[in-house]
C-alpha cells in the first residue's frame, strides 16, 4: 500500500495552480496511489481541492513543512501503508512515478528512494538547475550504489523506517529538514536511487532576466540552514557526495 | 607541538579558498556540454558558491543529534610532576580560572548535541566540587561523563557518589612496577595510588578504565600494564605519546607511520574547553591556521553563538581531512575505537 503526502503552504493562485496541477498528474499514474494526503499548513488562502479524491488535512496553526509531513506520516501508520512518497506542491509527477518509487522499494533493501528531478521551466535558470543537481539527491562517493541525501520533493520511505525517523519539526522552513532526515536515516538503513521515477519541479522562474531574484534568494534559503547541518551531523557529514544529473544518473557501478 | 596555543591573530588563508573555489567549478563546467553556455552557467555556479560562502544568514539554529563531544580541561594544575606532560608547568593563574558556573550553562545549552561530557585536565580533581556539580548536572541532562585522573585525591565518598551517576572514571597509567612509577609521574606515588585504584574498582566496577600513554620510554611497562589489567578485569585504552608542551618523552612509533595507518581523525565532534573558558574544536587546533585563535570564551558569550559563527564552521569544514599525528589522541579517536579489549 502507498501512500503519497503533499505538504502545502498556499500563499496564491500560482501556488493553487501549481497543486492543482500537481494533482492532475496524480490522477494519471498508472498504478494509482492508494491514498493521497494533501496537507494544508494553515495557507493563508483558502482553498478546496476539488474533484480530486484526496484526502484534505488543514492543520491549525502554520508549523513548517517536517510538521506537516509528520502529521501525515502518523496518519499514513494508522492506515497501515507500507510506503509513504513524498512530494510538493509545486512538482510534477511522471506517469509512472508511482509504479517505479514503490517497485524499488519493495524490490529492494534500502530503506528509502529517491527518483529523478528535473526543471519544469525552460529558463537558463532552469537549466543550471538541471546541470546542478540542485534538487536531485547526492551521491554517497566514492561508491555511487547508495544516496547521501535525497530531497523531501522526490522521496519515498519504507513505513517502518518513517516510524522510527520523522522529520525534526524544529526546522521551520522548507530547507535542511530533509537533509537532516536522511543523515539520521543513514544511520540505519541505505537509501536508494530510482532513475526512471522522474518528476518534474517548477522553480518559478518567468525567465532567466526576472527569475535571478528568486534564484539568489533560494540559495541564501538553502545557506540558512547549513550552518545548523554542519554543527548538528558534524560525524555524518565527513562523508563525500555529489550531486547527481543527467550524466551521471545510470551509474555502472549501481547495484539495486 | 602543545596544547597550549597561541594569541597571535590570524587571517583566513587565500590558498584555501581558492582551493574550494576551483574545486567546485571545474566539475561543474564539465557538465556542460554545450561550449557557448560554459561562461554563464559557471556565473551563476559562482553566485550560488558565494552565497554558501559568505552570506551570514538571518536564522542559525544550533540543533544536532548527540554527535558531539564536550572536553573541558578543567585545569592546568597537577598535582604530579609527569616528565611526558608540560600542562602542570603552566597552571592557570586564580584570576583567569573559569567559574564554574559558566561551564554548566554551556553544558545546559549543548546538552542536546552531545554523546558525552568529559573532564581533563591537568587533574581535575583538584577541583573536586567542581567536578561534582558538573556530574550531577550531566546526570540530570541525560549526559554520560567522562573523568580522566591520576587518581591521587580519589577517595571512597566520591567514588560511591560518582558510581550512583553511572559516569565512567579513567585512571592514567604507564607502569605498575614502583620504581618507573614513580620516575613517571615525577612524585613518589605509587603508594598512595594503587591502593586507591584498587578502591576505585571494588566500588566502580566497570565503571572504571586504565589508559596509557605509548612512548619510548615506557613501551616496555605497557604490556604489563595492559596484563595487570585484565588480571583485574579492567578495560584498557593506549594513547600514542603526544608531546604537550615537555618535550622530555620521545615517539615509538614514527609521525609518518601515525599519520599513514588509515585510522580516521574525529576531531570534528570535540567543543574544547580551556581552564579560562576559551572554545576550540580540537585541542590541537593550533595546526590549522585559522584556528590558531580560540572560537571565543564561554565566560563571555553563549557557546550557541560562538560554535555557529563563520569562522567555527569554516574550521570544521577543514577538519573533515584533518590527518596529523595527534589523531591518535583518545579525545580525537572515534569511539568505536577506544577501549577495545
Amino acid at each position: 500500500m502507498s501512500i503519497l503526502v503533499i505538504p502545502c503552504f498556499i500563499r496564491a493562485q500560482s501556488d493553487l495552480n501549481c497543486l492543482r496541477r500537481l494533482l492532475d498528474s496524480v490522477r494519471g499514474q498508472s498504478k494509482p496511489f492508494e491514498k493521497v494526503y494533501v496537507v494544508d499548513d494553515a495557507s493563508p488562502l483558502k482553498y478546496e481541492v476539488g474533484r480530486h479524491s484526496v484526502e484534505h488535512i488543514v492543520l491549525e496553526s502554520n508549523g513548517g513543512p517536517a510538521r506537516a509531513r509528520n502529521v501525515a506520516i502518523n496518519r499514513a501508520l494508522e492506515d497501515r501503508a507500507e510506503h509513504i512518497l513524498f512530494t510538493d506542491h509545486d512538482c510534477v509527477l511522471d506517469t509512472d512515478w508511482n509504479t517505479e518509487m514503490t517497485s524499488f522499494l519493495s524490490r529492494t533493501e534500502f530503506g528509502a528512494v529517491g527518483g529523478m528531478t528535473y526543471s519544469w521551466g525552460k529558463t537558463l535558470l532552469d537549466y543550471y538547475h538541471d546541470i546542478n543537481g540542485t534538487l536531485a539527491g547526492k551521491w554517497l562517493l566514492p561508491d555511487r550504489k547508495e544516496l547521501w541525501y535525497m530531497p523531501s520533493l522526490n522521496f519515498g520511505i519504507k513505513a517502518f523506517a518513517a516510524e522510527q525517523f520523522p522529520f525534526d519539526e524544529r526546522f521551520p522552513s522548507a530547507a535542511g529538514e530533509d537533509v537532516d532526515l536522511c543523515l539520521r536515516l543513514r544511520s540505519k538503513y541505505k537509501i536508494g536511487f530510482c532513475p526512471t521515477a522522474k518528476l518534474w519541479h517548477d522553480y518559478g522562474y518567468k525567465s532567466t532576466i526576472t527569475g535571478f531574484a528568486r534564484f539568489v534568494r533560494l540559495f541564501k534559503k538553502y545557506k540558512s540552514s547549513s550552518a545548523t547541518l554542519y554543527e548538528g551531523h558534524t560525524v555524518l557529514m565527513w562523508d563525500s557526495s555529489e550531486s547527481i544529473y543527467e550524466g551521471n544518473i545510470h551509474e555502472p557501478r549501481l547495484q539495486v | 607541538m602543545s596544547l597550549v596555543y597561541r594569541f597571535k591573530a590570524n587571517h583566513p588563508n587565500f590558498t584555501h579558498t581558492l582551493q574550494d573555489y576551483v574545486g567546485e567549478m571545474v566539475p561543474f563546467a564539465r557538465r556542460v556540454k554545450n561550449p557557448l553556455l560554459v561562461a554563464p552557467l559557471v556565473l551563476l555556479k559562482s553566485i550560488e558558491w558565494s552565497i554558501y560562502r559568505w552570506h551570514k544568514t538571518p536564522l542559525r539554529r544550533f540543533y544536532g543529534i548527540k554527535s558531539n563531544e564536550l572536553i573541558y580541561m578543567i585545569t592546568n594544575a597537577c598535582n604530579d610532576r609527569c616528565p611526558k606532560c608540560g600542562i602542570w608547568e603552566r597552571p592557570e593563574p586564580k584570576s583567569q580560572h573559569l567559574m564554574i558556573n559558566h561551564f554548566i550553562t554551556c553544558l545546559k545549552r549543548l546538552h542536546n548535541n552531545l554523546y558525552q561530557v568529559t573532564l581533563t585536565g591537568g587533574e581535575p580533581l583538584l577541583f573536586k566540587r567542581d567536578v561534582v556539580l558538573i556530574a550531577d548536572e550531566a546526570k540530570r541532562l541525560g549526559v554520560p561523563m567522562v573523568i580522566v585522573t591520576n587518581a591521587r585525591l580519589l577517595d571512597e565518598a566520591f567514588l560511591t557518589h560518582y558510581k550512583e551517576l553511572g559516569h565512567i572514571l579513567v585512571i592514567s597509567i604507564d607502569s605498575v612496577e614502583r620504581t618507573k612509577w614513580n620516575e613517571f609521574r615525577g612524585t613518589p606515588s605509587f603508594d598512595i595510588v594503587m591502593p586507591k585504584i584498587l578502591l576505585a574498582k571494588r566500588i566502580l566496577g566497570d565503571q572504571l578504565r586504565i589508559q596509557s600513554v605509548l612512548s619510548k620510554q615506557s613501551e616496555t611497562e605497557i604490556p604489563k600494564v595492559a596484563a595487570w589489567c585484565r588480571q583485574h578485569g579492567l578495560q584498557h585504552n593506549v594513547q600514542l605519546y603526544q608531546d604537550f608542551g615537555a618535550y622530555n618523552w620521545s615517539n615509538a612509533v614514527t609521525p609518518k607511520e601515525m599519520v599513514d595507518d588509515g585510522t580516521p581523525c574525529a576531531a570534528r565532534k570535540n567543543i574544547c574547553i580551556y581552564p579560562n573558558g576559551d572554545v576550540v574544536k580540537c585541542f590541537d587546533h593550533r595546526r590549522i591556521p585559522l584556528a590558531k585563535e580560540p572560537l571565543g570564551n564561554i565566560a563571555k558569550q553563549d557557546i550557541i553563538e560562538i560554535l555557529c559563527t563563520k569562522r567555527s564552521t569554516e574550521i570544521s569544514k577543514i577538519m573533515r581531512t584533518c590527518n596529523f599525528p595527534c589523531k591518535h589522541m583518545s579525545c580525537n579517536k572515534p569511539q568505536a575505537l577506544l577501549f577495545r579489549q
